[in-house]
């Protein structure tokens, strides 16, 4: 794995399944630390929900989703079954021997097996335990469960969010999976520091829908003094010409933010100092914000015989802001992330069919620059002897008693396959197109980065 | 507060959103954040509408007030000599300085990472830019639109067949922070064990793009283009269905398997089990007919009556609820979620946490407001640096403070 990384040394066992957890957790995975995913064969949702090469699940698809090997890489596989009781007494003996233990069932569900933060301090005074869930172990929704779409809503979120004097839409995709994941790595490495200060473990109790909450402060200060923001869409409280405009093409647009006169006029200059520009009325932030609808109409006369990305850049070299409206294929061409080698490729060791595929990458660079990490994409079990021999300490007796009773796993009970194109992004209606040259998009990116 | 990063100093010197979301992040868990500001207007955000509280005011914006808890702030002008010289000596004592500047900007004044290293080596520089240090578009404008646009995030909301739509209230800063925070943590950890700092290089349009839901690598496996779409004929899965009240959403969550059947059962409308709506592409292709059917029995519930009867049967479901529902949401009140803080000018209000308790504690709790515009001048630079009245009155009136 990675090598005199920052998190060298530090074990996670995490009891994780879909998204949020696994987000969190992967970041831990990326810094060094061993992070071994505990699972569960009969609760594989992860493991299911692709894609797969070409949506075509595989003899072991079990090992080949994208999804799992983006959130699920650099940590290990552990198939136990805690509910049973060896397999408790297993799992206890690798808390005695980690720093972190995090889980995102849903609350009361680890006290009835015995295995809360209470419990675990039990064998491990120090430890870490965080509990991610919906709405957190107190309060009178506790017991109630979320997808991230739900917390979208509850949050307040999509009621803010929708197109300009239109009702509320839903406010993204899978945005409070992601959000709350990075609030629990963020959390997780504040609990590390704090044990290195005073050798204390802590329990932390994370709810998405807070997390969602932190998400709109100033909504949640506006409310209180009765001040209501309005849905805006792409458009601006204050700022014209700001909002999104339709280029050559299908469905191809871009963004265009002009806050102050100077921006203004270099979009005028841009434009070539079109007639219907040299108005009066648009020469300052208050006429352009008063006349916002005729100028945007004006605009996308012009905008919609460029092509996006082009204009981006002659706009942006005018000191305009704009951007391009980037699909997931613009992404994975774009020169920018390329030099930046912010895409990552990697194959799948355990499922070769899949070959090389291209994965959104870290945000953040630091110098001095640690070492490129492998990535490891677990088959299910993959780790099952050496966690439970060299961490848990089990002799080969006690590991055959496992076996023997079933507690261990390297295959889902019975082949109940995905059937094809049944992965969750197949049947989104109307809204996801194919490209059928994907894979020479790959092939251009493969080598460069692999090179890198 | 329970200050767990209350020996950790932090320097913030951004006048952007995503760099006051990252200090704010480490403050409210007890980090010493001091916000420098330019003298005269401030930080930006302070003149952003809506005011707290009647006419705009800099030390009332509620984007200002929200995205800058727990800091105290100064005024500073580190483009002159006498500002970079304060400067330095501010850094001098830092964990932790988070910037924001077009790249390449400080280092024209002579702050590039390697001087502000030679000063203090175990200075964590972070530098929260909209398209990172480097690459053909690192001096390119942004914008949160922008972001959104260029990051994948605006073509993927809205209607299948609207324009993009992009998300609300400055989510793409908000990413960012989180990922800063988390890169400013690791590196702290490091600099604890072996003394050393760092620069890390934030990218806006990088941290959006890693937040979509997997539609980098969902092309790479598949060629699928994700698009639009996700909230308007996914009836059982994210689309906002109307009650008698608040609009509600739902999900196949928590059905064991049989999601139609499960629906029907709990609805009392056996025509949802209709055999054109049992998979995900039927209930796709015949969203108008299923919409119509659960609307007919939704009309009938109470938004909040109609989640917790469904939710004590663990299925998930959803209420749109408005920033205000969520002020006076019980469950919250009943975990001390929000945190009360008072503000001279904005009054006593309540803030959001930091979505996590510990041991059962909200850690952010007690705290202060964000800081008036050079509101600590005199605590830093009379107490901290030792000036003097007259000092500080030179400064002040040279326009350096």
């Amino acid at each position: 794995m990675v090598q005199q990384a920052i998190l060298n040394g530090i074990r996670v066992l995490s009891l994780e399944q879909v998204h949020v957890l696994p987000w969190g957790t992967a970041f831990l995975a990326d810094f060094g630390a061993e992070v071994i995913r505990v699972e569960s064969p009969d609760h594989m949702n992860d493991r299911r929900s692709g894609p797969f090469p070409d949506n075509a699940p595989g003899d072991e698809w079990w090992n080949e989703g994208g999804t799992f090997a983006y959130w699920a890489r650099n940590k290990q596989s552990l198939c136990l079954d805690v509910t049973h009781p060896l397999g408790k007494e297993a799992f206890l003996k690798l808390v005695a021997r980690s720093d972190i233990v995090t889980d995102n069932f849903r609350p009361g569900t680890t006290r009835r097996l015995g295995l809360d933060h209470d419990s675990l301090v039990a064998v491990k005074p120090d430890i870490i335990t965080l509990s991610c869930t919906a709405y957190g172990h107190t309060g009178p929704w506790r017991a109630y469960g979320a997808r991230a779409r739900t917390v979208d809503a509850a949050c307040g979120l999509s009621y803010l969010t929708g197109y300009t004097g239109g009702p509320a839409l839903r406010a993204s995709s899978n945005y409070m999976d992601h959000t709350g994941g990075l609030n629990i790595a963020y959390a997780l490495l504040l609990a590390l520091y704090q044990r290195r200060k005073t050798g204390q473990g802590m329990r932390i109790d994370l709810s998405m829908y807070e997390t969602g909450v932190s998400c709109i402060g100033p909504a949640i200060l506006e409310a209180q003094r009765g001040i209501a923001r309005p849905r805006l869409g792409t458009a601006h409280l204050w700022q014209a010409p700001h909002n999104v405009y339709p280029c050559q093409g299908t469905d191809r647009w871009i963004t265009i933010a002009v806050a102050t006169d100077d921006e203004w006029q270099c979009l005028c200059t841009a434009m070539g100092t079109p007639a219907w520009a040299v108005d009066r009325r648009f020469d300052t932030v208050l006429g352009r914000w008063q006349h916002r609808q005729e100028l945007d109409a004006h605009l996308c006369q012009w905008t919609a015989t460029h092509n996006d990305q082009e204009l981006m850049h002659v706009l942006q070299a005018h000191g305009v802001p704009a951007g391009a409206v980037l699909t997931a294929p613009d992404l994975v061409a774009n020169p920018h992330l390329r030099e930046r080698a912010y895409l990552e490729v990697f194959t799948n060791d355990n499922a070769p069919r899949v070959g090389p595929r291209v994965y959104a990458g870290r945000p953040f660079r630091k110098s001095p620059e640690p070492p490129i990490p492998l990535r490891l994409v677990s088959a299910l079990g993959q780790h099952n002897l050496q966690i439970l021999q060299e961490v848990a300490a089990l002799s080969a007796l006690d590991i055959q008693q496992l076996i023997d009773a079933g507690v261990l796993a390297t295959q889902p009970p019975e082949t109940d396959k995905p059937a094809l194109g049944a992965s969750s992004y197949q049947a989104r209606g109307e809204g996801t197109q194919g490209d059928p040259h994907y894979q020479e998009a790959i092939r251009s990116l493969s080598p460069q980065l692999q090179e890198g | 507060m329970l200050g767990l990063l209350d020996d950790v100093h932090v320097l913030e010197l951004t006048n952007s959103l995503a760099g006051a979301f990252g200090a704010k992040l480490l403050a409210d868990q007890g980090a010493q954040a001091l916000k420098i500001e330019p003298p005269g207007r401030g930080d930006a955000a302070r003149h952003e509408p809506p005011s707290i509280g009647g006419e705009p005011h800099p030390d009332r914006s509620s984007l200002f007030l929200a995205f800058n808890t727990n800091k105290r702030g100064i005024t500073l002008d580190v483009t002159t000599p006498t500002g970079r010289n304060l400067l330095l000596r501010l850094l001098a004592r830092r964990d932790v300085l988070i910037e924001s500047f077009p790249p390449g900007h400080l280092d024209k004044l002579g702050l590039g990472y390697e001087v502000l290293r030679q000063a203090n080596p175990r200075l964590i520089m972070t530098s929260i830019t909209p398209f990172g240090q480097t690459g053909p578009y690192c001096h390119y404008r942004s914008s949160d639109l922008i972001a959104q646009a260029v990051g994948g995030f605006l073509y993927t909301t809205g209607r299948t067949n609207g324009p993009p739509m992009g998300t609300a209230l400055e989510q793409t800063a908000i990413i960012a922070a989180r990922n800063a925070a988390i890169a400013i943590m690791a590196a702290l950890l490091h600099q604890r064990v072996s003394g050393e700092g760092q620069h890390i290089d934030v990218s806006v349009m990088e941290a959006v793009v890693s937040t979509p839901p997997n539609f980098i690598h969902q092309y790479s496996f598949t060629g699928a283009i994700a698009g639009r779409g996700f909230g308007d004929q996914t009836v059982m899965d994210g689309m906002h269905l109307t009650t008698s009240d608040h609009a509600v959403t739902l999900t196949t969550a928590g059905t064991g398997g049989n999601p139609m059947e499960t629906w029907a059962t709990f609805l009392d409308e056996p025509r949802l089990l209709d055999a054109k709506f049992s998979t995900r592409q039927g209930r796709a292709r015949h969203w108008e007919e299923l919409l119509a059917l659960l609307q007919g029995k939704l009309a009938h519930w109470k938004a909040h009556d109609f989640m917790k009867a469904a939710m004590d049967q663990r299925l998930v479901v959803g209420v749109v609820q408005s920033p205000e529902e969520v002020v006076h949401c019980p469950h919250l009140a009943e975990r001390g979620s929000f945190v009360t803080l008072d503000h001279a000018d904005a009054g006593t209000l309540q803030y959001p946490g930091a979505g996590f308790l510990i041991d059962g504690t909200n850690p952010a709790h007690g705290g202060r407001a964000a800081p008036r515009l050079g509101e600590h001048n005199v605590e830093v630079y009379g107490g901290e640096f030792g000036l003097s009245t007259e000092a500080l009155a030179v400064l002040r009136a040279a326009g350096v403070v």
